[in-house]
């Protein structure tokens, strides 16, 4: 079966998002989505003002240290309105896993058959560990967003996280308009010499594909500790025509030699890595960039510039919504990290942290 | 991993979140149950006033329809705009009031915020 009508039997909806099976799947789905712009992300800074007021009249500080943070959970979470809003939250996340996978495990042998179909062809390569499911590391096996299977476990990994990204994002994803930002957000070395790109947890692909559109001459290269990922993503890169080289690798674990790249970027990984991973990966990316090199990390802001709320709703994510290393990474400072590693510190400012980013550069020999 | 040892990381699976679990928000977790039939009701009730919304697009232009255009076919971008607006209102309206206390009843839908 062709990929068009393994992945997209009822056409494509906003760009290249694997379509669901029946009108109604969809119409479930669209709820959702909706329900999470009304309920959630309309709500994200008059329930945050509300919530500051509670512990600003119990006298609860704005540091984010642990016992701080567990005295503002212990108080909040006895307010029904906020017992409210974080019920709806994770109803509203397991409702929408259960429409997306009940809608894509229909056509699931179909899609695993195109994704075989597919490894041969290019344009650009895909390689992965024949046993995926048994190698697969135990901390990267957790279900991050309480998606089903993880990232690692379920062959439709990648679809389901494409799907996700559209939901979660209330649509700002959609026609790859962020994977086109991320490409534009990524930094190159000042002499303009970019012949080789590399990108770290690449998931669905799309900031992959936008980088080797926004730098058609150079070798783009993206790695994912996952094997769905990789093989949902060379599916996409297909589909859009793009020559990218994709390897199912741990970013603390680069199997690329020396001083190899130009410049790389970790859009949103570090806060899904425990802090002990994350530190070997940044020793990884100062190995294989070459001096002069960048290193983009697009991700959420650190301690220093978030209060107890703001951690407050770190440690409930983490629980929640299956977010174990989001804690530790916001209060590790990851552009201290970088710098530790003997990286530059050329750019960083936490109001930007997610589009601009944390941008290092790795000094002359 | 090269230097890293399963060891190193044991610690992980101890962390909140690592397992998905099944958190419950409320003493009485009858009303985390209820919360969720409400919700689950609002999105089964959407998917059929979708489906009668399209039934209906199809008729006025058609006269016939078949079950295959309404399991699988897809209402005009004109029927899908309206269908949102719709359903963002029919939403604030079922559920704002959960929010009341704050004002939250009247918060207009935004996207996601990305900082
Ligand atoms: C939130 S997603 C990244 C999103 C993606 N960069 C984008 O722009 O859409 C995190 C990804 O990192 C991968 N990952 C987790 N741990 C990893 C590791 N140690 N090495 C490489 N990839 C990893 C996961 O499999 C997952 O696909």
């Amino acid at each position: 079966m062709s990929i068009q009508d393994a992945l997209f039997p009822r056409g494509k909806i906003a760009g290249v998002y694997p379509t669901l099976t029946t009108r109604g799947d969809e119409a479930y789905v669209e709820f959702i989505e909706d329900a999470r712009n009304v309920l959630m992300h309309a709500q994200q800074r008059p329930i945050g003002e509300y919530s500051q007021q509670l512990m600003t009249d119990a006298g609860i500080a704005d540091s984010p240290d642990p016992e701080t943070t567990q005295a503002a959970i212990d108080l909040l979470m006895q307010d029904p309105t906020l017992k409210t809003y974080y019920r709806v939250k994770r109803s509203l996340q397991e409702a929408f896993w259960s429409g997306l996978s009940k809608s894509l495990n229909q056509r699931r042998d179909e899609i695993v058959a195109a994704f075989d179909a597919a490894e041969a062809a290019g344009p650009g390569t895909v390689e992965y560990d024949d046993n995926w499911r048994e190698n697969a590391p135990e901390y990267a096996s957790r279900e991050i967003h309480i998606q089903p299977g993880g990232y690692v476990k379920d062959e439709l990994a990648g679809p389901f996280y494409d799907y996700g990204l559209k939901v979660f994002l209330g649509g700002a994803a959609d026609h790859d308009r962020l994977a086109k930002g991320v490409s534009m957000a990524t930094a190159v070395p000042d002499d303009g010499q970019v012949s080789r790109i590399l990108d770290l947890g690449v998931s669905a692909g799309a900031t992959t594909i936008a980088l080797k559109e926004k730098y058609p001459d150079a070798e783009v290269w993206g790695i994912d500790i996952s094997a769905p990922m990789v093989r949902y993503a060379h599916v996409r890169a297909m589909e859009a025509g793009a020559e990218i080289h994709l390897r199912q690798m741990a970013a603390e674990e680069l199997d690329f030699p020396d001083n190899h790249f130009d410049a790389v970027l970790a859009m949103l990984l570090f806060h899904e890595l425990p802090v002990p991973v994350a530190k070997e990966a940044i020793a990884e990316v100062f190995r294989v960039l070459r001096p002069g090199g960048k290193f983009t990390v697009l991700d959420f802001p650190s301690v220093r510039s978030r209060g107890v709320y703001s951690m407050f709703f770190a440690e409930m994510d983490a629980a929640d919504n299956g977010e174990p290393y989001l804690p530790d990474y916001v209060r590790s400072n990851v552009e201290d990290l970088l710098v530790e590693a003997g990286f530059e510190l050329e750019h960083y400012d936490p109001k930007a942290a997610l589009t601009r980013g944390r941008v290092v550069v790795k000094p002359a020999a | 991993m090269a230097k890293l040892k399963e060891a190193d990381l044991a610690y992980t699976n101890d962390l909140p979140g690592a397992e998905r679990g099944n958190p419950s928000y409320f003493e009485n977790e009858v009303i985390d149950h209820l919360l969720g039939i409400v919700l689950e009701l609002g999105a089964q009730f959407w998917v059929l006033r979708d489906r009668q919304a399209f039934l209906e697009e199809q008729l006025a232009a058609k006269g016939v329809v078949s079950l295959e255009d309404l399991e699988h076919g897809t209402p005009s971008d004109e029927l899908q705009a309206k269908l949102k607006a719709e359903r963002l209102a029919m939403i604030q309206q079922v559920y704002g009031r959960l929010y009341s206390t704050y004002g939250g009843d009247k918060a207009g839908p935004t996207s996601a915020p990305m900082s």
